[in-house]
């Protein structure tokens, strides 16, 4: 088994890494590129904490080998953030308090923001269809759909949403 | 966790992809989607040389209605099969089945039909870490002789709990396997070897191209029972298919109910379904007739192995058969207006 260099679009920027064939996207992400948002939990698919985007589309990571990443648009929780403002969603978990112990966060966030590119305004049904992959151990459930279903669209009879500007 | 060590192939074109699978046979194993085989592979169950990548064969992803019926390429990926409108018009349960497997997140985007029919069979004794399985003696799938499902058992009694292939045969579902010599087309209802071990009648120079659903006027109903509604694999599973004649639609002319999660293949239930034909589609006593004699017919195959106690698990295939054949009845109804 040899080193193979590869290149890795995330978050818009090519990567440059030597890896191993049996590497996974989520051990390349964490080990080799310092991007810790996505966290390993489970290691087989199952909790959902490890979830990026590949092409727009939510993926375990963890599943996913490195070399099956190439060519694809990697989007992880690092690149949701623009320079020093939060995406709208990622204020909307602060401001429903969806963040308890925070690690299933960046899953969920990433999971969320697929489904809100494709469903602007999803319905508590959709929501909860779309985030059934992922696990939150807290069991903050109820905060994080709500998270969610104002992450676009502010409400205004909600007291947690902020008042648009 | 740490996957081994293995050789990563990506052939560039099918012809390519045979030919590595012909040289290295057992050796290697293919990779579509890999949320089954990379879990496998984590937990020390597999440890092929080499695994050879299908990410460039891209013209192994299709989904073409034809006039003799839907033709899947056997790489196409669940979320596609679940957005296709022939699909969840003309073969209802295969919609279902797929919709219901694992999490959005986890398999529909990266898992591929093919790999939901070939992945291999479970069984929580065997379907453990490396750890938990050294402090005993290897079951029969494990290279040993021992069966912690069923005592005294000489066999391995791994249980099939492949959502897809369920609602498949209820469909009356073909395989296309091609192999550098040949390709052949073989039933789904012939496809399973009956042994734990080695489930599946494919052999380790072939690759699974297709899935051939054939089209009639029939309508077809899949239901599942699972802890959760996402994650879990089904802890009973049924698919059935209901035609109607063609002068009556009232009247039953075919019809077919697979029992799945309950033994090492999906159980077609061949004399309850002849039992349906020339029934009325209102006839709900025949439904609970065929649904009671699905249960005492899938409970001999059944062995305590996929969790929840077998006693539930074998009332409960009455339950959803009788669920699946009344959802199915319905949609015949709709379908006369």
């Amino acid at each position: 088994m040899e080193r193979i260099e590869i290149t890795l679009n995330i978050n818009g920027k090519p990567h440059e890494v030597k890896i191993y064939p049996n590497e996974t996207l989520l051990d390349v992400l964490r080990e080799k590129l310092d991007m810790t948002g996505a966290k390993e939990s489970c290691g087989e698919g199952v909790c959902g904490s490890c979830t990026v985007q590949m092409d727009g589309k939510p993926v375990r990571s963890c599943l996913t080998l490195a070399m099956e990443a190439r060519g694809a648009e990697i989007k992880t929780v690092e690149g949701l953030a623009s320079e020093d403002e939060l995406s709208t969603l990622q204020q909307s978990f602060i401001d429903h308090g969806a963040v308890q112990c925070g690690f299933c966060t960046p899953g969920m966030l990433m999971s969320a923001d697929a489904l809100l590119a494709e469903n602007p305004k999803p319905d508590e049904k959709t929501i909860r269809k779309a985030l059934a992959g992922n696990i939150c151990r807290c069991t903050g459930y109820a905060k994080i759909v709500e998270a969610v279903a104002h992450g676009v669209h502010p409400q205004e009879n909600c007291c947690d949403c902020k008042p648009k500007e | 966790m740490l996957l081994p060590r293995f050789d990563y192939l990506e052939p560039q074109n099918l012809e390519a992809a045979l030919e590595l699978l012909a040289a290295h046979r057992d050796e290697a194993k293919i990779l579509a989607g890999g949320t089954d085989l990379l879990v496998r592979m984590k937990k020390g169950l597999l440890k092929p040389k080499a695994l050879i990548s299908l990410k460039s064969l891209k013209g192994l992803s299709y989904i073409k209605e034809e006039d003799d019926g839907i033709r899947i390429g056997a790489g196409t990926c669940l979320a596609d099969i679940i957005s296709s409108k022939p699909i969840q018009e003309k073969a209802r349960a295969l919609f279902e089945a797929c919709e219901k497997i694992g999490a959005i997140t986890i398999q529909h985007h990266r898992g591929t039909i093919g790999g939901n029919i070939l992945q291999d069979n479970r069984c929580h004794h065997y379907n453990q870490s490396d750890f938990y399985r050294s402090g005993r003696q290897a079951c029969h799938k494990d290279g040993g002789k021992i069966c912690y499902a069923r005592e005294n058992a000489d066999r391995c009694n791994s249980t099939c709990q492949s959502d897809g292939a369920t609602a498949l045969m209820a469909l009356g579902a073909k395989l296309v396997l091609i192999s550098q010599e040949m390709e052949r087309t073989v039933d789904l209802d012939q496809f399973y070897t009956a042994d734990g071990i080695m489930p599946h009648a494919i052999e380790s120079h072939e690759l699974l191209k297709e899935i051939v659903i054939p089209i009639n006027n029939a309508q077809s109903n899949y239901q599942r029972l699972a802890y959760r509604s996402a994650i879990d694999y089904p802890i009973v599973c049924a698919g059935v298919l209901l035609k109607p004649v063609d002068a009556n639609k009232g009247q039953i002319e075919k019809a077919r109910i697979v029992v799945g999660a309950m033994g090492r293949a999906p159980l077609f239930l061949a004399q309850e379904s002849s039992s349906l034909e020339g029934k009325n589609l209102d006839d709900t006593e025949a439904f609970q007739k065929a649904a009671k004699k699905s249960r005492d017919n899938a409970t001999p195959f059944a062995v305590h192995n996929v969790g929840s106690t077998l006693e539930y698990r074998c009332e409960m295939v009455a339950m959803i058969v009788l669920k699946a054949l009344k959802e199915a009845a319905l949609a015949v109804k709709d379908s006369n207006g």
